[in-house]
């Protein structure tokens, strides 16, 4: 076995891309995709202004939403000028204080301020339409209270009255909705799984490619097999560990269950992504048609893990689609223990729900077997030839 | 070598090499019907949440009522305390819970005020937002209907009413994608990166799989197989383009209002750019299973640069600045303003010479990786 464990290292070793695999380029994804998020919250977004009163009351308006840390207000002379801005995606929402908006507040009329947000930009526009309605309701409602206190309600009474309903609202799990702890952990998971999922299949390719299968073969196929899992599972989990010591360590963000669990999920995550690639390496016995079906397996794992629109409300194929994805079955027990800090029981009832990937075992044998027969007649027959 | 069979040469190895053939025409058609299939429901509706009802009044039940009618939300259970409460979102019978306080209807009515409490799994944003945003109008309602029974009670005409509980209204639409939908937000920009991606991925294998060897490209000069190839691609990915830019956009509901010549005018540029630096691209690469990987590995960064999911200002400017070297990046910007968002021309433009830049500097690495990797085959 040592020997075999020699022969995988000393092929990592002669492999410059394999060994940048599994060194400089997760470092370098990591910290990039890190670094575009790093900004966390979204702030000082630009929303284009257009105020056709130029009135006491407008000017406060537009006060209020400068002191709100999402908002950047830029000032517009008209509305077209304000709607090329956004279709231009330079504002990403705009806001039109009326012409004679304080009369009308005056003379007992019904004045409306229109909000326009870019929901092409989904997230952005969500974000801002509740920003801006916050900023402008309390700064109506100040308004409203002056009013009050000049109808004679004592000062006590008359904020009860505005605010006669409060709401206190909790983000549980993620206390300021940072996108930082959103989005990096399944960002980075989704990027480890694409990683695995290369250095196993160039690890199998290799072989291929250097018409190294007969060798393989004639050391024990399982042999060589646990070999390359022992090699590369402790590899690539270190990878892991260094995602979640970048992102509980490091950046120090809050974490509930255990470290060792999360490890010892992903070392389950990586026993099924192992037996897909192997699968599709029996069956395809090509490099670059390996690479490019086990690409377009994994490339879109990211949306069917369920963090950024939710797994029940996806159609009935998506969730099973979901289900073929080991990092969709990783994601779950990783929110579980970061986030809930579930219990052992919990978790493996969750490693149970990968039973559906040993049912590839049989179907590697196979397809396994055959490779090794056609392996053969091509070998015996070269050598016929070279006897003949 | 004519200019003709070079191309033909050319279409015939990317039709009958199943690894391209695969990644180009399988992969388009299964990434169009993959990547919009998880958003097909458009918006997260009937959450589950739970109330804790500290106040079992007929205002109370009349809340929960309202909260199980909102479209987002809906009601899974009655809990005594807030622990309770966290156990379930845990577990994920529940994705958030409402907090109804002791004496909640006598306050109101005595005028004091009252706190609802509403908490929500912010692991998962929409449904947090969805979660937030039907119990806070369901609130808002529950006090704007105790207050205006009050004033009417004290003597105010209803019309008077209205007007005093909201003197000005705030109306907030969405521009762009009206329906706050999640496939008309990813799929126009996603469909054009994997039109980028698989370009690329099809013209490095190409290329990878010929450099040092034997065949018809040797037989042409770096700008005849250049210019032969950059046509075969342009001519496949026209009908690509049409597929998706066309068809798809109409079947998934992508609001469109872009004018048809503008917007062919517009991907003309990127899809000769593309080419070109899929061509200049597969001189990097003598190994055929190597250019999938690396744009594999770039996929995500390319998309998130292209600044729709994250905004742009908040991207540092070293990211930004080095996306400005991929097509996809500023096809997908401009495509949206111009498409999805009714940009005018002018205000696109910018990015068209843009790729027309970026097809130049390209090509002149295009010609002299080919010439380079012919010459030393």
């Amino acid at each position: 076995m040592k020997q075999l464990i020699k022969r995988e290292l000393n092929a990592l070793w002669h492999d410059p891309w394999q060994l940048a695999l599994v060194s400089y380029i997760p470092l370098v994804g990591i910290f990039g995709l890190w670094w575009l998020f790093s900004a966390g919250l979204p702030r000082q977004l630009p929303v284009a202004i257009v105020d056709q009163d130029q009135s006491q009351i407008s000017r406060m308006l537009v006060r209020q939403l400068t002191a709100n840390a999402a908002i950047i207000p830029i000032h517009y002379q008209d509305i077209n000028s304000a709607k090329a801005s956004m279709e231009k995606a330079e504002t990403y929402a705009m806001v039109v204080l009326p012409f004679q908006l304080n009369r009308d507040l005056l003379t007992g009329h019904q004045p409306s301020i229109d909000i326009r947000y870019n929901s092409q930009y989904l997230l952005v526009g969500k974000l801002l339409s509740s920003q801006l309605q916050l900023s402008l309701a309390d700064g109506l409602k100040r308004k409203a209270l002056i009013k009050q206190l000049a109808a004679g309600v004592p000062m006590a009474q008359a904020e009860v009255n505005l605010n006669l309903v409060k709401t206190q609202i909790s983000a549980l799990y993620n206390a300021n909705s940072n996108y930082v702890v959103f989005l990096l952990p399944p960002l980075l998971i989704a990027l480890g799984q694409l990683l695995a999922m290369l250095v196993f299949a160039n690890s199998l390719n290799r072989e291929l490619r250097l018409n190294t299968m007969q060798e393989w073969f004639s050391l024990g196929t399982r042999r060589v097999l646990w070999a390359k899992i022992l090699v590369y599972t402790p590899l690539i989990v270190l990878q892991g560990r260094l995602i979640l010591t970048l992102l509980y360590q490091y950046l120090g963000l809050p974490l509930a269950g255990q470290f060792g669990q999360l490890l010892l999920a992903q070392i389950v995550m990586l026993l099924a992504v192992w037996l897909m690639v192997l699968a599709i390496f029996f069956l395809l016995q090509d490099s670059a048609r390996v690479v490019s079906f086990c690409t377009a397996l994994f490339a879109p794992a990211f949306p069917f893990m369920g963090i950024t629109f939710p797994t029940q409300d996806m159609p009935k194929l998506a969730q099973w689609w979901r289900e073929l994805m080991p990092s969709s079955h990783y994601i779950d027990t990783h929110v579980g223990l970061v986030s809930y800090g579930q219990s052992f029981a919990t978790f493996t009832h969750q490693v149970m729900s990968y039973w559906g990937y040993l049912l590839l075992i049989p179907v590697i044998v196979f397809l396994a077997r055959r490779v090794k027969r056609a392996t053969h007649d091509v070998a015996a027959e070269t050598r016929c030839n070279e006897a003949s | 070598m004519s200019f003709w069979s070079l191309m033909m040469a050319d279409l015939k190895s990317i039709v009958t090499d199943k690894a391209i053939a695969i990644t180009l025409f399988g992969g388009v058609l299964f990434y169009s019907v993959l990547y919009p299939l998880p958003y097909l429901n458009e918006v997260p509706t009937k959450q589950q949440i739970v109330v804790i009802d500290g106040d079992h009044s007929s205002l109370s039940r009349q809340l929960i009522r309202h909260a199980d009618a909102s479209p987002k939300l809906d009601v899974v259970g009655q809990l005594t305390t807030i622990d309770q409460a966290q156990q379930w979102v845990a577990s994920g019978k529940a994705h958030g819970f409402m907090v109804i306080p002791e004496n909640f209807r006598r306050d109101l009515i005595r005028q004091k005020g009252v706190t609802l409490a509403y908490g929500g799994d912010a692991n998962y944003f929409l449904i947090y937002s969805a979660v937030v945003e039907g119990l806070m109008s369901v609130g808002i309602d529950a006090g704007k209907y105790v207050q205006f029974n009050g004033l009417l009670a004290r003597g105010s005409s209803a019309k008077q009413v209205k007007h005093d509980l909201e003197p000005i209204k705030l109306n907030s639409v969405p521009a762009f994608n009206p329906s706050l939908g999640y496939t008309p937000y990813v799929v126009p920009g996603v469909l054009l990166l994997v039109l980028h991606q698989t370009l690329l991925i099809g013209a490095g294998i190409l290329g990878a799989g010929q450099w040092g060897r034997e065949g018809y490209w040797q037989q042409a000069s770096a700008l005849k197989l250049i210019l032969a190839r950059v046509a075969v691609f342009a001519l496949i990915y026209s009908f690509f383009t049409c597929f998706y830019v066309g068809f798809c956009n109409y079947w998934y509901g992508v609001s469109v209002q872009g004018d048809l010549g503008q917007v062919v005018l517009f991907l003309v540029p990127f899809i000769l750019c593309t080419a070109v630096a899929g061509v200049a691209f597969s001189c990097l690469f003598t190994r055929r299973d190597l250019p999938t990987q690396v744009l594999l590995l770039i996929s995500m960064p390319i998309l998130f640069v292209s600044g729709f999911i994250w905004p742009l200002e908040l991207i540092p400017s070293p990211l930004v600045w080095l996306g400005q070297l991929v097509p996809a990046v500023s096809t997908i910007q401009g495509m949206l303003q111009l498409n999805q968002m009714g940009a005018s021309w002018p205000s696109v433009v910018h990015f068209w010479w843009q790729l027309w830049g970026l097809a130049s500097v390209y090509f002149v690495l295009a010609y002299f990786g080919v010439r380079y990797r012919l010459n030393k085959g």
